[in-house]
Parts: C-alpha cells; structure tokens; sequence
C-alpha cells in the first residue's frame, strides 16, 4: 500500500501512513494532540486543521475558516497540517488544588500510609541456622512489625541475589492491609532514598496527580493533564464503543491511560528529583468506567442495559501489569465503585467531604461529564447519577471549551444595548465559553430578555448580535477582532444543550430527594466538587434552574474530592478502609427505572423551572415589558 | 343510614373564556360563547360549580378536504367549496356554537392561498354566521406567521381564539392576539409540563391567562386517549389545586383524530365483522368526542352532523345535576 508522510505542526511530529487514512487517526499515531470529541463520527466538529500544504480529500460540507474537520479529512499525498490552538488537547488548567473553604469540613484520617518501609538488619544465614532466605527475613520482618509479608514470584526469584548484594542490611518496601503485608522491594539499606507515592484522579477529560512523599504525608507535587483516551471520544460511551467495535480498543485505551499517568509521573518526578522506581505506591479514585479501562476490565455492559460493571471492588494490582513506570511491583489500588455510574471518584468525595460523618442533612454534586450526586448523612446515603452530559465541559456546545485560558469564565449583557463584556481566564483574547462562563451566558442572556423561559432566541432585537449563522439563529458574545479570529457565539441549539444538561441534574437532586420523601429545604449544606468549583457563581447557576435555590450560606466548593479522596486513602490504610465503608453504605437509585426521573427532566427544561415556586428568589420576569414594547412600536 | 357523600374541597378554578364580541362589544356576533368556571373535577355538579357547558365547535376548512372520506364529506357535498356557506350550513342545520376554521388551502404545498385570500374567506365567513369564530392556521409555521396575524388584524374586535401557539413557535400569534384583542389556542404535544410551560411563555409576553384556551394533544379513541385522559386530568387536579398556570379551559380536535383512525376509514369489505363504515365513523368520532369530555375538555372540535347531535344529547345529560 501506497505511504505518505505527514508532518504535524507545531509540535513537529512527523509520521508514514497509508493514503487514505484521515487526519484524526494520523495525529492519533503521531501522538500530536488533538481533540477527537466524537471519536472520529463526524459529528462534534472539534478536531479542525489547516493542511498547510500537501493534497487530501474529504467527505461531507468544508469546515470554515480555512480549516478542514480531521477525520473527514482523508490523507492522499504528502502533508503539512497544522493543529490551531482551539482543536489542540491541553494539558493545562485541571483542578488540583485543594480548596480555599470548606476543608475543615473534612473528614481527618490519622497518619498510616498505604505503602511503607522498613530497616531491617538479618542474621547472615550460617551452618546452624539454615532458614530460607523468604523466611529468614519475614521473621525479621514480623518481629519489627508485627505483620506477616508475603512475596511474589518476581520479588522471590530476586531475594537471594538482593539480600547479599546488601550484605543483609536490608531496606524492605511493603504494602499493608489488614493485618498482612505484600513485600514491593527489598534493597540495600540506604536512609537518604525516599519513599514516594502518586494518588490520581482519572478523570474522564482530564487526570490529576499529586506526589506524595510517604514518609511524612506531605505532598511535594501537583500535576494534571488532559486524559490521552480523549482521543478516542470524550465521554465514556463513545470510549466503550471504542473497546467494543475496535479490535484491540481496550488495550488502546488502557494503554493511552498508563500514557497519560506515566507523563504525569515522569513531569513530577523530575520536578522534584524523585527516581521513577521510588515511586511504590498509587492510588486511583475514577468513575467506574475509567477504573474499568484503567484495569482493563471490559466496560461493554456498563453501557447496556440493565447496565452492570465488572466489578465495582478492585484488587491490588502492581505497576507492571499496567504498564506504569514507576517501580513494578508498586501497588496500584483503586477505589471501590458503587455501580455503574456511580464510581470511586464519588466514593472518594463521600469518603473526605465528611457527610458521611456528620448529622446534617448534605447533597453533595460532582458535576463534571457525568453529573453524580449523593444525598445523606452518618446514617444513610443515596446516590445517583445523571447524563447530564459534557456540555458543561464545553462539548457538543459550538464554541465550549474547557477552563483553560481564553475561556470565558463570566460575562454581563446590557439589558439595554444588548452589549457584552466578559472575563476570561488568564486575560486572554476569548476562545469559547467553559462551563461557568456558560451558565453564566444563560442566566445573562436571559435577564436580557435574548432568550425566553424555554431557551428560544427573541426573533428581532436591534442588536447585530442577534443573527442568523449556519446552525439557526446565535447570538454574538464575542467579535472576531477580539477573540482569536473567530466570532465566539452561542446558538439556539447551543443554549437546547445547556438546558438540557442543567435540566438532567436539577432532576436528578429532584428524584433523590423524592425517592427518600423529603423537600429540597431539608438540605442543610450543598458540597460541590468538580472543575466548576472556583468560577461557578452560585447565583447563576440557581438562576438558570441548575442547582437548587437554596442560601448561598448553604454551599461550598471542595474541588477535586476525588483527587482528595485518593491523597486520603494513600497516605491513611483508615481512609482507605472508610471508602470501602462507604462504597458499601450507598444505595444507588437508576434513575432509568421508571418515569420519575423523566417527568422531573421535562419539567426542568425551563428557566428556571416549570414549578417556578421552586425557585422563590430568581426574580419575576424581565421579559414582559420588552416585548409589549416591542410590538407596539410596529 | 343515609350515605354520606364525601366532597372534595379546591381551592382553584378553571379560568372562564369568552369568545366572540357582539355589536355593543365591538364585533359583529349574534352569540358568543363562553367556557370554563369549572371549581370540581368534570361533572361532578355536587362538588363544585359547571356554570358553562363543553361547547360544540364544528370544523371548516378553506379547501375542499379531498383526504376526508365519503362519509365524513357526504353531508357537507354541496358545500365543500365554500368555506362560508359551510359554515353557515353547520350553524343553521346542524347547530354548530361555533365554527372552527382551518386555514388549510394557506398550505404553501397545496393551494398556497395568499394571506389576503385568508383574510377574504375568514371575513366571508364572519359575515356568513353570528356564532363566534376559531381560526387556525394550516400547520406551515413560516406561513401561518404571516398568515394569522393578517387575519387577527383584519379580524380586530370580533375576538377570536386563533392558534395555534406551540412551544417553538408562539411569539407571532400571541402578539397578534394580544395586538388585536383574540385569544389563542396554546398546543402541547401530549405533555403536562410543556402545556404548563407554554401557559407561562404566553403570559409572559403579556396575554393574560383568560384569553388562553389548550390543546393538550388529544389522541383518538384506540390510538392513545387513555394517555390524553391522563394528561387532562393531571391538569385538571393541578388547576383544581390553584395551578394558576394550568387553570386554562381545554379544547380538542375530536374530529380529527377520530376520522384518521383505521376503523373510520376501512371499508367493510376489508374487515365485515367490524360492520358498515358510514355508522362506524361516526361513532368512533362521538366516541371519542364523549371520553374527552369524562376528561374535562372544554371545546370540542367535530366534523360530522350526526356524531354531533350524538355528543350534543350526551352533553345534555352530563350537565343535568346528580341527586346525591
């Protein structure tokens, strides 16, 4: 078969294919990093190009702007192409910092990581006492600690040789739990050699580390990328597809997680001079679909109804197997799931939010891809999880992006003129909207009387703003001259999207609270993690119908919980414990079953809501006056 | 020991409806008619007050129906043509309380008739009857935006219910009934939330509540009534309770969902043991028209005279207060 070669721009990654195959899956092989929102169906429009030179041929209507949609764009001669800053995948801005509030919130563990080491000096082995190698040191070993080890083949093959290389003066690497221990290494004694473990949240767009130094719990570094299986599609159904319909997909996937985990790992590890194979211990808090493909579990049944995962209790696994290079027999652990759609990540938040330790009465949401959320307190807990879908995270919406820079994060409207002015993140020239700036446009455009309660644009305003575009009839929040070349704009369709990801988990909180038969006023405290965290105004988002209109006083933003979580059950076997606990404690609701769930998603697809007595404080309408204005003036 | 008959109290009504306009109001109408005022579930005179009884509309359409059955048009065959002495034939034969127009030759796929054209006939047939008027659009939105508020305008004092309003589409009929002083049909497709939403996307343009009449989506007898029953009397409990925004009357176009269900239609050839098609029709359009009204439908849109009379005597009876 005939190869060509093609040349990706900027980051200069040159790779030979066969003619024919479309751009998407060329970068995908060239590990040039471009979005591939829909996995190559054509359908989101993300992963735009510029051939810069070279010949190509492609299928269905051009993209604008001199840009060509990738994998509709078939390879048919040597190339140049350019990946614009907007279709690239980056690795910044994922949440990975602990919050500001809220922390004392949470739930102290003492001090006990999940990894340990120990100094061991044995008795040389001698005539007169002929004990094994293995036995000899897991005497030692128990009389230090009190634990029995146990070894694997690999680290029994490598005993003998290890033990007299240190003349018997031994530094052993173990992991613990409940009353056993695993050994990870046995070395030369050396005090000056650290110990160092990793929690990560894998999340399914993006993945967060921390580097954590084992031996005082302090964490010594954080980092955080986009997750590499974005290339296969950016929510988790279009990733088990992938695993189904693609020979090999599920080692794909496996493998482009590992990728990710180990440049996060090689990024901190350098940062802080830490060797690679001093990395012993990880633990990994993801929805269940993620710890599925990161284990590689086949996820086909999470997707079909009736919608059951492998398993939702993961065993201890070691680097090796994954594929990770840290050390090879670290310990990999990953939180325990719930079901399906409820996974470790959430576990994790109930774990560290401390609602499951206290009496008042908390709904605790993670809206990120997928919107879960979890009702209760110290003596019950429901959970559920809604396709709110990624909109919030900027897909499927015209110009959504992720909270990175250039993101519109907030903006106002002049009722008046219909003028915008806007903030974006970093002060950058606008290049699309993130998830606040979203709710934000909505709650703005509709105090401005742009769109009506069900999310209709007006069909005339004397604004230029308002015009008709390729999809139906937008609404202008940023010119060209001042963003990045382009009109950022919202769309009829757009703002249908945002609707119905706002409606999909304001039902959700709905059915929970209706499944265990009480109001939305007895909720004491909203906890809310998530990327949103940081720039999500509350009262936008209650505007709009999102969250529920309870006192401002009432919320707090926790951040990454699941990173927490993980940071939580690496450094404390008791945390780790308490997520089993919880894991075990919550009672998952399928929202599927029934018409509950519908009914009450009908009903939120309104501004704010059909129930408008649902949302006392959201003020009366603004829209009214305008109109008759409007209409009296023909 | 007498039976003691436990009453359901509410606390809300179902809004009252006046369609029409005579001289001293302004239009031109030797009747009008007015719906709702309902304070109890339908029929249950002891309970609550029925100051208005369901009202018969019976349809007309601006172009000769060529899709309706030899049936349905056998009675109308020297009329078909002309939309006014249709309607006048409904009104003086057949007793018709009001006429339902449908503006169906304005169909940019069938005779495309002008917005002037429309104006023309609406005003024939105004001039051709003294009963208050409904008039709907041929269901093309582009056109019926430009159709309907010609009418409204042309149409001014005579108060209308025109429609209809649905929920993507809405902002030209309610202005051009709020302009000339109609009232509009709100249609919903079969679904309480969006009837209610609706109700609230109207109102807040500024038409207030009693000038708004829904049309909840009926299904005919054997293709889904139970669900539209199900729905009326959702609303009805919700406005019965003080649901301001669901406390419109309602109105149903029985006859066109009764006369495109099958069994109005096959001949008996096709199936002989469901009996002669001519009575068939007919029943399964009063069928239809009698479970709607158990529901609590306010306006019955019929096409045929005899299913009318039908309805018409069941009305009669309904209205009649139980000795409880």
């Amino acid at each position: 078969m005939e190869k060509c070669s093609v040349l990706f721009q900027p980051d200069n990654k040159r790779v030979s294919v066969a003619v024919g195959t479309d751009l998407l899956t060329v970068a995908r092989l060239a590990g040039a990093g471009l979005k591939g929102g829909c996995g190559g169906e054509g359908t989101c429009g993300k992963c735009l190009v510029r051939v810069v030179s070279g010949r190509t041929e492609t299928e269905g209507p051009p993209a604008r702007d001199g840009l060509s949609v990738a994998c509709r764009t078939f390879v048919a001669g040597d190339l140049v192409v350019e990946i614009p800053a907007a279709s690239r995948l980056d690795g910044q801005q994922v949440l990975i910092d602990l919050p500001a509030n809220g922390y004392a919130a949470y739930q102290a563990f003492t001090f006990d990581p999940v990894c340990k080491k120990i100094s061991l000096a044995l008795t040389p082995p001698s005539l007169l006492d002929a004990t094994g190698d293995a036995d000899r040191l897991a005497l030692e070993f128990k009389r230090a600690t009190g634990l029995d080890i146990s070894f694997g083949l690999a680290g029994l093959r490598a005993l003998p040789a290890a033990l007299r290389a240190a003349n018997w003066n031994i530094d052993v690497t173990y992991a613990s739990s409940g009353g056993a221990a695993t050994a990870i290494a046995v070395e030369p004694h050396d005090a000056a050699k650290g110990l160092w473990g990793l929690a990560i949240d894998v999340g399914t767009t993006t993945v967060a580390a921390y580097l954590v130094d084992l031996a005082t719990g302090r964490i010594a570094g954080k980092a955080g990328s986009h997750n590499r299986q974005a290339a296969y599609g950016d929510d988790v159904i279009t990733r088990i597809i992938y695993t189904d319909e693609t020979v090999g997909g599920l080692t794909d996937l496996q493998r482009a997680i590992a990728a990710t985990i180990n440049d996060l790992a090689a990024a901190l590890a350098e940062r802080r001079r830490v060797a690679l194979s001093d990395i012993r211990a990880v633990v990994v808090a993801g929805n269940t679909t993620m710890t599925h493909l990161f284990l590689g579990l086949p996820p086909a049944n999470i997707r079909l109804e009736p919608y059951v995962p492998a398993a939702c209790r993961f065993p201890p696994v070691t680097a090796g197997e994954l594929g990770l290079d840290i050390h090879p027999q670290a310990v990999i652990r990953c939180l325990p799931a719930v079901a399906s759609y409820v996974g470790g990540d959430i576990v994790a938040g109930v774990t560290v939010n401390g609602m499951a330790a206290g009496e008042p009465l908390t709904l605790f949401l993670d809206i990120g891809t997928n919107g879960e959320m979890v009702l209760g307190n110290r003596d019950w807990l429901v959970s559920c999880a809604c396709s709110a879908g990624p909109a919030f995270e900027g897909a499927g919406i015209t110009h959504g992006m992720r909270a990175v820079p250039g993101a519109i994060a907030g903006l106002e409207i002049d009722k008046e003129t219909y003028e915008v002015s806007y903030k974006t993140i970093g002060d950058k020239p606008p290049q699309g909207l993130c998830g606040s700036g979203l709710i934000d446009a909505l709650a703005k455009l509709r105090q401005a009387g742009v769109i009506d309660r069900a999310g209709q644009l007006q069909q005339e305003l004397p604004t230029p703003r308002l015009r008709h575009g390729q999809a139906g009839r937008e609404f202008v929040l940023a010119w060209a001259e001042d963003a990045a070349g382009i009109d950022i704009v919202l769309a009829e369709a757009d703002i249908k999207n945002l609707l119905r990801a706002k409606a999909a988990v304001y039902a959700g909180v709905r059915s929970l609270l209706r499944m265990v038969d009480l109001d939305l006023e007895a909720i004491e405290r909203v906890y809310i993690a998530g990327g949103f965290g940081s720039y999500l105004s509350i009262a936008d988002a209650v505007n709009i119908g999102l969250l529920p209109d309870l006192p401002a006083a009432e919320y707090a933003f926790l951040g990454n919980t699941s990173l927490q979580g993980a940071y939580a059950a690496l450094t404390s076997t008791a945390a780790q414990a308490a997520a089993e606990e919880q894991a075990g404690r919550l009672t998952y609701i399928e929202l599927s079953v029934g018409n509950l769930f519908m009914e009450e998603f009908i009903s939120a697809l309104f501004l704010p809501h059909t129930d408008l007595s649902l949302f006392p404080s959201v003020a009366d309408d603004p829209m009214k006056i305008r109109e008759e204005s409007i209409w009296q003036s023909k | 020991m007498a039976v003691q008959i436990i009453k359901e109290r509410n606390t809300g009504k179902i809004n009252t409806v006046a369609i029409g306009a005579t001289k001293e109001q302004g239009g031109t109408r030797t009747s009008i008619v007015t719906v709702g005022g309902d304070a109890a579930l339908p029929f249950l005179h002891f309970e609550g007050e029925m100051p208005h009884k369901p009202v018969i509309a019976m349809e007309v359409q601006s172009r000769v129906p060529a899709q309706w059955n030899d049936v349905l048009k056998q009675p109308f065959a020297d009329v078909l043509g002309d939309p006014a002495a249709w309607a006048k034939k409904c009104v003086d034969m057949y007793g018709a309380e009001l006429i339902y127009l449908k503006l169906s030759g304005a169909d940019p796929d069938l005779e495309n008739q002008s917005p002037e054209e429309c104006v023309s006939i609406v005003k024939n047939v105004l001039a051709a009857v003294g009963v208050p008027l409904i008039v709907v659009g041929c269901g093309n939105e582009d056109k019926d935006n430009v159709v309907l508020p010609a009418v409204a305008e042309a149409a001014a004092g005579e108060n209308l219910l025109i429609g209809v309003a649905e929920q993507e589409n809405y902002k030209s009929v309610v202005a051009a009934a709020m302009v000339h002083k109609h009232n509009v049909i709100a249609l919903t497709p079969c679904d309480i939330n969006i009837c209610k939403q609706l109700n609230i996307l109207i109102t807040e343009m500024g038409l207030g509540l009693d000038r708004v009449v829904v049309d909840p989506g009926a299904g005919g007898l054997g293709y889904g009534i139970e669900y539209t029953y199900s729905i009326l009397e959702r609303g009805r409990l919700g406005a019965l309770q003080g649901d301001k925004m669901l406390s419109t009357p309602v109105i149903a176009t029985v006859g066109y969902e009764a006369w495109r269900a099958k069994e109005a239609n096959a001949p008996a050839s096709d199936f002989p043991a469901w009996g002669e098609q001519s009575e068939r029709g007919v029943l399964w359009e009063a069928m239809t028209a009698t479970a709607l009204l158990q529901g609590g439908v306010h306006i019955l849109v019929m096409r045929h005279p005899e299913a009318v009379s039908l309805v018409r005597k069941n009305i009669g009876a309904l209205m009649v207060p139980q000795a409880v």
